[in-house]
């Protein structure tokens, strides 16, 4: 197995201009979610009240009519400049966030042109939507319109298919590599730089540009508010409130995560900038037949195959903790469980800016990276109080796992940055269907 | 409608075509190719094509549009022959 080093990275984030800005609002305990107006339009239609969300002058992107109807799928344009009109032609919104992020981390890992244009380059990028927010306005044009297909447009299909985002990057910088999506929920992010560790771990591959995109779309919002799954009735910046006693749902939220991976003895021979070395990647299923519901066994079984292939003794384990009742609760029984109840620290990045579904694995890759570069531990906003009760589940015969509330484990959650020592972090995200991903970084 | 008008509303269109060099089109005549004059790329005239039927409110008929080729003059005529028959 090759050693696999991340050598680059960049994204889109709510709330902020670029990476930078970013990293300066997470370590300084800043909340990025917002009230969205575009929600506030659907009045009682709609139960959530707020999202993380990057505006137009944020992400340089405008969307603009382009001469068919009102309803048509919208033009981009690159405000900055940077994504040739012939490549946002083909783009959806979350495509053009994947190509520049996948520009900006090409541009910090120092690969030359001849090293991205490479048989042995290849991009692994996947969403959790289908581009509903193209095919929405498509097919109304078709089945309530009656329009004829040519007016729908010729670029609907790359701007919706699955594999979008992988195909839209792969066209702008050309590489001669592998070119994929991996889709799995909200595991998507993490799930895809976990396909492309091990294609350079494998030897198939020297070079990946990886992650996770979710273009901002109402389309998307919806269906998890349908489900009554989504922060209701606390301000924005306490709405994500993982582990806290009063937490309600998750807070939906958009943003682009994109990682360059390279083989660690290449990329060292070459003098790069290692921003950290991936030790491991396991994934899994909980195999209960249950799409929603987290399992106990399923990550039990998930930390178990992360550390028959890599020493683990992380610092901090940078949770899932989306501000769902049932979720929070078990993973943190599940990480003490494997753990104990000392010597590292949880982070839930999701606290600041809300989950952004098949991005949010890859963005937190990148909120791991930035800790390891600055060691500091990423806050748990909001966790203001934790149950002093057990659990239901806890009380059940069949419990496996930790008998104490989530009161007794206050310690591991730092509702402010902190600074500590970090060699390792553990990256852990779920998703719909019983999908569980496991990550270890380390510093190189 | 005149076929000069016809041909302003369709660099009109071309105007709001991010993927068609602005500069290329200060000189477009009936004589112009969309293809090898204006580099339209191929499936970008499809939409050119749409767009000429919602800007001068006519639909054209399938076949005239398999035959149509690529030049701005025969463009025209299917635009001038849609709004003649209305």
């Amino acid at each position: 197995m090759n050693k696999v080093a991340i050598v680059g990275m960049d994204g889109v984030f709510p709330h902020c201009k670029d990476i930078q800005e970013f990293e300066e609002k997470i370590f300084s305990n800043r909340s990025l979610i917002r009230n969205w107006d575009l929600v506030a339009s659907y009045d009682k239609k709609i139960r959530t009240k707020v999202a993380g969300y990057a505006t137009p002058e944020e992400t340089g992107f405008r969307k603009f009519s382009n001469g068919l109807p009102e309803e048509y799928p919208m033009d981009l344009e690159d405000m900055n400049g940077l994504i040739p009109n012939a490549n946002l032609a083909t783009s959806d919104l979350g495509s053009a966030w994947a190509m520049k992020a996948s520009l900006g981390a090409i541009k910090e890992a120092g690969w030359t042109k001849s090293e991205v244009e490479s048989e042995h380059t290849g991009v692994v990028i996947g969403t959790g939507a289908g581009g509903q927010e193209v095919t929405r306005k498509i097919w109304n044009l078709f089945f309530d319109h009656q329009k004829k297909t040519r007016a729908l447009g010729s670029s609907n299909v790359p701007r919706s298919m699955v594999y979008r985002d992988a195909a839209n990057v792969s066209c702008l910088i050309k590489n001669k590599g592998v070119c994929e999506a991996i889709g799995s929920a909200c595991a998507t992010g993490l799930g895809s730089i976990g396909y492309a560790y091990r294609l350079i771990a494998f030897g198939l591959q020297d070079r990946m540009i990886a992650g996770g995109t979710e273009g901002t779309a109402l389309e998307s919002l919806i269906g998890f508010d349908a489900m009554q799954v989504l922060s209701t009735k606390f301000s924005p910046e306490t709405s994500s409130r993982p582990y806290d006693v009063n937490r309600n749902g998750f807070v939906c939220s958009f943003g682009c995560g994109i990682v360059a991976l390279e083989n660690y003895d290449q990329a060292k021979a070459r003098g790069a900038n290692i921003l950290g070395v991936i030790d491991g990647y396991f994934n899994n299923s909980d195999g209960d037949g249950n799409m929603f519901a987290p399992s106990y066994d399923g990550q039990e079984r998930l930390w178990k195959g992360l550390s028959n292939q890599t020493h683990l003794h992380p610092d901090v384990v940078k949770a899932h903790g989306t501000s769902t009742i049932t979720g929070d609760a078990l993973e943190l029984f599940s990480i003490v469980g494997q753990l104990g109840n000392k010597g590292y620290h949880v982070s839930a990045p999701k606290s600041q800016f809300g989950h952004m579904l098949g991005a949010v694995g890859a963005v937190e890759v990148i909120v791991s990276l930035l800790m390891m570069k600055k060691q500091m531990v990423s806050p748990c906003l909001n966790s203001d109080t934790l149950k002093s009760e057990q659990e239901f589940f806890q009380t059940k015969d069949n419990w496996q796992g930790p008998k104490d509330p989530l009161a007794a484990y206050r310690d591991l959650l730092p509702q402010l940055a902190l600074a500590k020592p970090i060699d390792q972090i553990v990256c852990l995200n779920y998703g719909f269907g019983g999908t569980n991903s496991a990550m270890a970084i380390s510093k190189a | 409608m005149t076929r000069e008008e016809i041909l302003k509303g369709l660099i009109e269109i071309l105007e709001n075509t991010p993927q068609v060099d602005s500069k290329k089109l200060k000189n477009v005549t009936e004589k112009t190719d969309f293809l090898t004059d204006l580099e339209v790329p191929s499936t970008e005239l499809i939409n050119v094509i749409a767009k000429a039927e919602n800007k001068f409110d006519v639909e054209f008929d399938d076949d005239d549009i398999d035959d149509l080729g690529s030049s701005v003059s025969g463009t025209i005529d299917l635009i001038e022959a849609a709004l003649n028959n209305q």
